[in-house]
């Protein structure tokens, strides 16, 4: 009976609705008439690059409220901006994790996956692509230790869907493979005007690369200082960055698709709509600069009520300010200056002026040819220069370096605390590079606040927690384990990476 | 409206003093003498009619020679013709009952007694009388098995409906609704998550309540099974009301006024004032950045200073809701005019809608013209039905986090801050005199309250029209054709503001959008119906139905705005461009064939194959796109056919079985890319758009359940007894299965996992007494429901886990765990240690432990209880909602923990807490604020007053003298009390969505009281 009348309906149905079938057409109707199938791999470098530069999310918390308050570049008042005293908001500190793998791993991969398939592209684009996955990597791991990164962005290539995390010391060796091996693939062709970098010169991009892999390198130093003097040898025989028009960096624009802007200036740039006032230049930065006579406090610091520049000091609240005798409101100290945190603002990545210092490191610790005086001073002086890429006003008057450098001459004795300083303040507002390096080389010498209900004992903090939402994922369990890591999250960030010994 | 009703009522006059009129009067009794209270009298073929007192009199205007039908539930239909005689006296004899006849599937009507399987109507008075704007809320607590959750969004919101427990592990768990035989959207249009926003209503809320004449509840799979696909989650059928046969033009008006205010839960403490670390502030800056925390000195009555610079008395302000909130009102007004005759009925019904909601300057409006209507030529009948509805919200509340959520900060104030201070400009409330949001504390997304309410906007229109055209043709005797085309299509034009000078988008943005959607379905319907002899009857159908959707939208958003304070797109500077489009199909064929064996013995059994265009590959390979849906079912009338006793009137076994399934959207079986054209530096920009990883191929949800009961009805239908039970097996879920976001996506599309659901439904109706002065009807409808996921991503691997939701405090969640009921509150525990005491750091702080289930979010247990006394023309009837076993994570208290606002945070301010010293006390309560969430989790279970009606009929002695035929007067409160409940500082009905993650709370529009007054006329 049920069959009989299964025929009769289908019978039925064929003659009044489908007519040869019941799903005729169903193909073209299941294809979304919006997007695309494919698309130009050099799109999507394009989008990559602007999402690592980032937005405003993780921008401002992982960057600015932890990373820069941590490291004493600024410091701020607000309860809110807990990097300052080192208590903890658990969605503030993961954020770069949170953002990171789906706006940028995930697409950097697709596009490696798409040119190594070799049908479009060529394998210069792909040498970059590699790179650019370093760069993305690189500061994840230094901010949280050990991560996802063999398998991670892989979901729908692969379809790993719990990538598993992969050791510090095995990212770092990995990465410095991959960024030989890219760099060797350097060759004709690219990205060209796609690229926000340099617009596809091939040539900078070589620079950029041993550049980062001297980087990598000297985070080794102190963990394994045999493999870290190998990597610098090579890196150093490359050839790194040498001036500023070598600096990597993207521009940003204030549109016109809303994602074109600097992420920091999107927290900060108050004349483009965006509030955020609680950040002063802070008492160790300005007290630093003015020690020395560093030319840059006038780029940085817009004085305030007070009529001098005045930093302010970190760990203060809004009633222990009260007490504090360099001054009792917000107001008496330095904002930033808006020209170099504005919406349309470039982003560094890395600078000739790091590569340089790092290679005035490596001259000290004999690992390098060439003669540390020189490279601190090419350090020094490129670390100036750079905030004319901000604003051709941030120009500083060549005179005015040479000054700086006869009052602070490089000093053997003293040089490792030299390099530390200038390497923090070249790596003012690109504060993850600052806060990994800080961690390693432990200079400049931060005094610590002591803010009631901090986390980590009156401690700077060694990296940043983990978001709570992978907890009970097995990959993540047995990396927290791993690492030495309890269940407490605050906890989490007493506990120092692989690298830093 | 007035001048509608004013012709109205002259025509009626006209109509009426055109016939010659005379009184009848009379008495009905039973065989034994007994008068007999509420027995119809009705003028034949008219609308005329009333119905008896206690002492069983009536009194009726009647055209002269008129016939008089009495009817009684129980007893034998009388009827009489009006001769010279003007008084009567009747006994009616008692009769066998009448077979009552339910819709079912594809609008088809059946006896009850056929029924293999649970159905439950209600008819449309009861939703109207306390009317709530949303009529999906006003179902709560009345029909076993059928969980309402409303939830705290404010009148514009949705409301969310599960029959029998939630089967899906993702996408819709919600039944179908049917109105007149024809689908319509019930689609959320948007509702806040973790990061704030505003539920943007649902498609139910289109359907007016005035115009319902009964609402059918199909449960079960059986019930649905010719809905195929969309059976899944149960069925509910409204049929809306028809033209009545009358002399003339009928008219009925209906007018509802209702005032609500807020349930005010609030106990937050009140000893200790704005300040940090014990101290109160000094300076403006101080206070500023305190403004939102009670951590301050002791309350003393002293001066101190404040945010804006002005010290004012340190002590409790008392109750800044009631500062902050309105009254609510609602007025319903309804006009119908009805006719009918012997070939032909229509109804067309006007019913407008206006809300004032509690939330300041917010509301809407609802209005909808409304028909039914219908002719008869010879073997071929035609109908229409539909609905246009025109649909306003101004305001929608933001809910959830802080940004633009007035709820927020309205609940979570100091008790030494008054919310009056932070009005700033009489003329533009929230602002500071430059016209920009004056701020009351440092952070910035911490917006003003009255800014949010009144500079803010979230405005929706909504235009609407669904109904069907029919036709249907007696082919030969038995034989019937019926074919159908209904449509349902809304636009939807959305406005939003955050305006200029809004401290955390200084610059302001607007956002304004379009959205086109449809759903149109033709449908073919043959019946064929054969009774072989008396003992054996047949009725077969068959047919087809074609489903096509299409959504379209178009959207501009502009930011940083040019001019200040114009909000319009095109001011902004930064301006992005959205569209989306979707279309589907889905071709079914059905068919039904049901045998009848004495009256009492029916066994039905039903097939229908869907064909899927969503479930076919687009790169056109081979897909398993079309599924087949059986279901049969028995049904056996041991009153019937054994001979039962006479006080059994109905005593019917049932038992079933059916499969069914669920859908899934297009555009999911591919990885797609967008591209940015504007790009950036003149590059154009593209990137993987899914953020879920698209299945290798995918099948439809599949549902089977099994059901058995019973229904009887004892001593002439004065006890009726229903119980079911079922056992719903739901699996091959289509699910985007949450991955780790290091995978590159959220999430994957996966068919998985098994969703068990069983349950027992009792229905128990008693009418305890019933005599001349007093008649009392109890019913009790109790529903529980073991749910357990029984397996998700692998079968292979135990104690899998997904995420459906998390809450904004970033430390609690809504999971599905394996072997746990669905919808798992999870929170992070406190550690302890092997004694079970809590662990506690260097500083005396307490450590967060495992984050673990702490119960599911959906209450398992339902119990309503209904009683209706009538005394004469008083009727007087109340309605109490119970569930329990759920819970709920009660964000507001984290955030009181955080602030210093609760009052366990009172405990140790003066005195410390082991290693934290006295004025420190603060550290260790937001330590576990925003870290241990299980301090949160409270037992959501509720006993309410949901609903008491005090109704006034007005007597037919006093009729005569009136321009009316009959008429009602009714007192209507609803949610009037909380009977019990175990969540401070919240109601438990404090969800701010209507996702399938349920058991999170946050700052959502408060629950409300209501009271309200009905007036029912006809004409």
């Amino acid at each position: 009976m049920k069959n009989s009348l299964y025929k009769f309906l289908l019978l039925f149905g064929f003659i009044v609705f489908c007519n040869s079938s019941c799903d005729q057409g169903f193909v073209e109707l299941n294809s979304d008439p919006t997007k695309a199938l494919e698309i130009d791999p050099s799109y999507q470098f394009s989008w990559t690059q602007l999402r690592t530069s980032g937005g405003r999310y993780e921008n401002w918390r992982a960057s600015l409220i932890y990373s820069s308050m941590m490291m004493q570049h600024l410091a701020a008042t607000c309860g809110y901006w807990v990097g300052d005293k080192y208590t903890f908001n658990g969605g503030y500190a993961s954020s770069l994790f949170d953002r990171a793998y789906q706006e940028q791993v995930k697409d950097i991969q697709d596009v490696i996956n798409t040119l190594e398939a070799g049908v479009v592209g060529d394998a210069t684009m792909l040498g970059m692509a590699r790179i650019w996955r370093v760069v993305i990597f690189q500061r994840l791991t230094d901010v949280y230790g050990d991560i996802p990164y063999s398998e991670a962005g892989k979901g729908a290539l692969e379809g790993i869907d719990f990538p598993k995390y992969d050791t510090q010391e095995f990212i770092y060796n990995d990465m410095l493979a991959e960024l030989e091996s890219a760099i060797g693939q350097l060759g004709t062709g690219g990205f060209g005007a796609a690229d926000f970098l340099y617009g596809g010169d091939v040539d900078k991009w070589r620079k950029f690369g041993y550049s980062m892999m001297l980087r990598l390198a000297m985070r080794m130093s102190e963990v394994d200082p045999s493999g870290a003097q190998a990597w610098t040898g090579k890196a150093l025989a490359g050839g790194i960055m040498v001036d500023n028009s070598d600096d990597a960096f993207i521009e940003h624009t204030n549109g016109p698709e809303g994602i074109n802007r600097n992420g920091i200036g999107e927290v900060l740039d108050k004349s483009n709509g965006f509030g955020d006032d609680c950040p002063r230049l802070s008492a160790t930065m300005v007290n630093g600069l003015t020690s020395t006579g560093d030319p840059r406090l006038d780029l940085w610091g817009v004085v305030g009520t007070t009529g001098a520049h005045n930093g302010l000091p970190n760990g203060l609240d809004e009633t222990t300010i009260l007490d504090n005798p360099t001054g009792t409101t917000v107001d008496e100290f330095d904002r930033i200056n808006p020209l170099i945190v504005s919406v349309s603002t470039p982003m560094m990545f890395m600078t000739s002026a790091e590569a340089q210092l790092l290679a005035a490191e490596a001259a000290v610790r004999g690992w390098g040819s060439g003669d540390a005086a020189t490279h601190y001073a090419n350090g020094v002086r490129n670390g100036m220069n750079q905030w004319a890429h901000y604003d051709a006003s941030l120009a500083v008057e060549p005179t005015a370096i040479d000054a700086f450098l006869a009052g602070n001459p490089f000093d053997a004795a003293n040089a490792m605390e030299q390099i530390g300083w200038q390497y923090w303040l070249a790596t003012f507002l690109n504060e993850y590079e600052a806060y990994a390096n800080w961690r390693r080389t432990g200079t400049p010498a931060l005094t610590p606040v002591n803010y009631p209900g901090n986390i980590s004992n009156g401690q700077i903090p060694l990296r940043l927690a983990y978001p709570a939402s992978e907890a009970g994922r097995e990959p993540f369990e047995a990396a927290k384990t791993a690492q030495g890591l309890s269940d407490d999250f605050p906890s989490m960030m007493s506990v120092a990476v692989w690298w830093d010994k | 409206m007035k001048k509608i009703l004013l012709t109205s009522l002259a025509m009626l006059f006209f109509v009426s003093l055109s016939f010659a009129q005379k009184t009848v009067n009379g008495v009905v009794k039973t065989s034994d003498g007994d008068p007999l209270i509420g027995v119809n009298v009705l003028e034949k073929g008219t609308a005329n009619g009333t119905v008896t007192d206690f002492d069983g009199n009536f009194s009726l205007n009647v055209s002269e020679g008129a016939t008089l039908e009495l009817s009684y539930t129980g007893y034998q239909t009388q009827e009489f013709t009006v001769g010279s005689q003007s008084y009567f006296d009747i006994s009616l004899s008692e009769g066998e009952l009448l077979d009552e006849v339910v819709v079912t599937a594809l609008g088809i009507e059946r006896s009850e007694r056929a029924l293999a399987y649970s159905v439950t109507e209600i008819e449309g008075e009861s939703l109207t009388t306390a009317k709530e704007v949303h009529v999906g809320n006003a179902l709560a607590g009345k029909i076993a098995g059928v969980s309402v959750s409303n939830p705290a969004t404010g009148p514009g919101g949705s409301s969310r409906i599960v029959i029998r427990g939630n089967g899906n592990i993702s996408g819709n768990n919600q039944p179908l609704i049917v109105v007149d035989g024809v689908p319509i959207n019930n689609d959320n249009l948007g509702s806040a998550g973790m990061w704030g926003g505003q539920d943007w209503g649902d498609g139910l809320s289109s359907v007016n309540a005035d115009d319902i004449e009964s609402v059918t509840v199909l449960k079960g799979n059986t019930a649905g099974a010719l809905y195929g696909y969309r059976a899944g989650n149960g069925v509910i059928l409204i049929t809306t009301k028809k033209g009545k046969k009358t002399g003339g033009i009928g008219v009925e008006f209906n007018s509802n006024f209702q005032t609500e205010t807020i349930i005010d839960n609030y106990n937050f403490q009140d000893q200790y004032g704005h300040g940090n670390m014990g101290s109160k502030p000094t300076t403006q800056e101080e206070a500023f950045a305190q403004g939102l925390y009670a951590w301050g000195a002791p309350l003393d009555g002293s001066s101190v200073m404040q945010f804006d610079g002005v010290e004012r008395p340190y002590s409790s302000v008392g109750n800044n809701l009631d500062r902050f909130y309105n009254p609510g009102n609602t007025w319903t007004n309804s006009l119908a005019l009805t006719s009918g005759g012997e070939n032909f009925n229509f109804r067309i019904g006007m019913t407008n809608l206006d809300n004032k909601g509690i939330m300041p300057n917010s509301g809407l409006t609802r209005r909808t013209i409304s028909t039914n209507t219908s002719a008869t030529y010879g073997k071929l009948t035609a109908s229409v039905s539909g609905s246009y509805i025109n649909d306003a919200t101004q305001n929608r509340p933001r809910l959830s986090d802080s940004p633009g959520n007035a709820n927020y900060t309205a609940w979570s104030l100091p008790s030494s801050i008054n919310i009056d201070d932070l009005k700033g400009d009489p003329d533009k409330l929230g602002a500071n005199e430059d016209g920009t949001e004056l701020q009351f504390n440092d952070n910035v997304f911490v917006t003003n309250p009255w800014w949010a309410a009144h500079q803010f906007e979230s405005n929706n229109t909504k235009n609407r029209v669904f109904g069907n055209v029919s036709l249907a043709y007696e082919i030969a005797n038995g034989l019937t054709a019926i074919g159908k085309v209904g449509m349902d299509r809304f636009s939807e034009q959305r406005r939003s503001v955050e305006p200029y000078g809004t401290a955390f988008t200084t610059l302001g943005a607007v956002s304004e959008s379009d959205r086109d959607v449809q759903e149109i379905n033709l449908e073919l319907l043959l019946n064929y119906q054969h009774d072989f002899s008396d003992n054996f009857g047949m009725n077969l159908y068959a047919g087809g139905n074609q489903q096509k959707n299409y959504a379209e939208s178009i959207g501009i958003r502009g930011g940083n705005l040019i001019v200040p304070f114009l909000h319009t797109a095109k001011n902004g500077a930064n301006q992005t461009f959205n569209y989306g489009f979707s279309q589907f199909q889905i071709n079914s064929l059905f068919g039904s064939a049901e045998f009848s064996i004495a009256s009492s013995l029916y066994l039905t059994v039903t097939g229908r194959q869907d064909w899927f265009s969503t479930l076919t590959n687009p790169d056109g390979s081979a897909s398993e796109n079309s599924v087949f849906y059986p279901s049969v079912g028995v049904s056996y009338d041991l009153a019937n056919g054994l001979d039962l006793p006479s006080m059994f009137d109905f005593m019917k076994v049932r038992a079933s079985w059916a499969s069914v399934g669920g859908a899934t959207d297009p555009y999911q079986l591919s990885l797609n890319y967008g591209v940015q054209g504007q790009g950036h530096l003149g590059q154009p920009l593209g990137a993987i758009t899914s953020g879920t990883i698209p299945p290798a191929g995918l099948v439809p949800s599949t549902n089977k359940e099994f059901e058995i009961g019973f229904d009887s009805r004892l001593f002439k239908n004065k006890v009726r007894l229903d119980v079911a039970y079922y056992n719903r097996n739901t699996t091959n879920g289509i699910l985007n299965a949450s991955i780790s976001p290091t995978s590159g996506y959220g999430s994957k599309k996966v068919n998985v996992g098994e969703i068990s659901n069983k349950g027992v439904e009792v229905l128990l109706n008693v009418t305890p007494v019933s005599n001349d002065k007093i008649n009392w009807d109890l019913g009790i409808n109790f529903a529980h429901n073991v749910n357990e996921v029984v397996s998700l991503l692998t079968p292979e691997q135990d104690d899998e886990q997904i995420r459906l939701e998390e809450s904004r405090t970033r430390n609690a969640y809504i999971h599905l765990v394996e072997g746990l009921p669905y919808s798992q509150v999870m929170g992070f525990a406190y550690a302890r240690d092997d004694a079970g005491n809590i662990m506690l750091d260097d500083n005396g702080l307490p450590l967060a432990g495992e984050l673990l289930p702490f119960g599911t979010g959906v209450h398992p247990t339902q119990v309503g209880i209904q009683n209706s006394f009538t005394f004469g023309d008083l009727t007087v009837g109340f309605l109490i909602d119970v569930r329990s076993g759920g819970m709920i994570y009660n964000a507001t208290n984290a955030y009181g923990y955080f602030r210093g606002l609760h009052e366990n945070t009172l405990e140790g301010r003066e005195s410390g807490i082991g290693a934290v010293p006295a004025e420190e006390v603060q550290n260790y309560y937001q330590r576990i604020a925003f870290g241990i969430s299980e301090e949160f989790i409270d037992d959501a279970s509720f006993g309410k007053l949901r609903e008491v009606i005090i109704g006034y009929k007005l007597p037919a002695n006093i009729l005569p003298i009136l321009p009316f035929k009959g008429g009602t007067v009714s007192f209507a409160a609803r949610n009037l009390g909380v009977l019990w409940k175990s969540t401070d500082n919240i109601d438990p009905e404090s969800t701010y969505t209507t996702g399938n993650g349920q058991g999170l709370e946050m700052f959502g529009v408060p629950v409300t009281r209501s009271y309200g007054i009905n007036l029912s006329l006809t004409f």
